[in-house]
């Protein structure tokens, strides 16, 4: 009777410990968060001091981290007001971008894969955009074409935006990331 | 009675189980007749240790465990010291997860068991960047063309081949670039940058030129 106790507290150890693996790889791609609005980004995930949280997810899902001599990535799965961002609505991404070589903003749907669309238009890039007098962006993804910058939403209930700055004169080294990296809002209106 | 005897150690009572200091304690402290929850605890506590050893493991073996990691999704594609461009993503099938849709990619599984890798890259119209990552996925290494200029050209070695260098050498060829990667297998990626959709085509040719060969 002891020995099946032993046993069965051992086995939910394990199971615990697993699944709590598992939360981590499949929710989360390491420590070393940056956060800006409803933006993410792992910094560090694209260097080779990159933490056990970020390797065990990277290579768990398959992907190339893009490296931080390369570029940065950010990931909004939320509205600035933390709500998911729905297909279905029409999302504005406005504001200014920081200083980069060039930026790509990506939609894709929740496990990651791209918006099929007649135009095959996944995303768009700092060489496509239309820019306002005042050097800000203003983005809108909405299931119907829009005039402007338009990424089309198929729409789907729930969307995940990258946005990539390549060859930016960042350095979160410091911790002051936070701070001086100001990306542009995500708002939500018109949902159905 | 033999004489070993004496050296043998017996319970103080004969009829006492033979418990453990957790359940000691446990029976310890149920003898607080409120403080009876506290009985679990013990064994609770040894539950999250165990459950915290299991998951401290499992995140630090599953680099080298992971069976469908960037490295094995492209080995079923492409060869050992070859370079290969990657079929442009689409919303159905994509060679890898996460890629970005304005980029064209291609890529270099290298082995450097045998020789030393040279690796060459044209630079493109616009952005083109190469990134290096261990077969674990780990990236140790990546610069863009702004670094190098017309031409990418790199040596990629290991840390015995970059020992056997002569050292002569190195001062002829001040403006060669030598990377040491950290493991004997891992992953070369290009990537360019398509400005304009109705170039991908022509950036697609270029990137084709790249190269990835035994080096002299």
């Amino acid at each position: 009777m002891r020995l099946l106790t032993l046993a069965f507290s051992f086995l939910v150890a394990i199971a615990l410990g697993l699944g709590v693996t598992l939360y981590a790889v499949t929710h989360s791609r390491g420590l070393d968060t940056v956060r800006a609005g409803a933006w993410e980004g792992w910094p560090r995930s694209g260097t080779i001091k990159a933490d056990p949280y970020a390797r065990a997810a990277v290579a768990r899902s398959g992907e190339l981290p893009l490296e931080l001599a390369d570029g940065l990535l950010f990931l909004a799965t939320t509205d600035d007001a933390g709500r998911p961002i729905d297909g279905r609505c029409e999302t504005r991404i406005t504001g200014t971008l920081p200083q980069a070589r060039l930026w790509t903003l990506a939609v894709m749907d929740e496990d990651g894969r791209f918006i099929p669309n007649d135009a095959e238009r996944y995303g768009l890039t700092s060489a496509e955009a239309v820019y306002a007098a005042t050097g800000g962006i203003d983005v809108r993804l909405a299931p119907r074409a829009r005039p402007g910058n338009w990424i089309p939403t198929g729409a789907r209930s729930r969307l995940k935006v990258a946005l990539r700055l390549y060859d930016a004169p960042f350095s979160f080294a410091s911790g002051a990331g936070d701070a001086s990296t100001v990306l542009p809002h995500i708002t939500q209106e018109a949902c159905p | 009675m033999s004489l070993f005897d004496t050296f043998t150690l017996r319970p103080s009572h004969p009829n006492a189980p033979r418990a453990g200091l957790g359940h000691r304690f446990g029976a310890l402290l149920g003898r607080v007749p409120w403080l009876w929850p506290l009985r679990l605890m013990v064994p609770l506590a040894m539950v999250l240790v165990l459950a915290a050893i299991a998951h401290i493991v499992s995140i630090l073996a599953m680099p080298a465990l992971a069976e469908r990691n960037a490295f094995a999704r492209l080995s079923e594609i492409t060869d050992a010291n070859v370079m290969t461009l990657l079929p442009e993503p689409t919303p159905q099938q994509a060679a890898l997860p996460m890629m970005d849709p304005a980029f064209v990619s291609a890529v270099c599984l290298f082995d450097l068991t045998e020789h030393p890798l040279k690796v060459r890259v044209p630079a493109t119209a616009d952005y083109t960047s190469v990134s290096f990552y261990t077969d674990e996925i780990l990236p140790f290494y990546a610069l863009s063309d702004q670094a190098a200029g017309k031409v990418i050209e790199l040596d990629l070695m290991n840390a015995d081949q970059k020992a056997a260098l002569p050292e002569d050498e190195e001062i002829t060829a001040a403006d060669r670039l030598v990377i040491e990667a950290p493991s004997q297998e891992g992953i070369v990626l290009v990537r360019a940058f398509v400005r304009d959709r109705s170039l991908r085509a022509k950036v697609r040719r270029e990137l084709a030129a790249a190269t990835c060969a035994r080096a002299e």
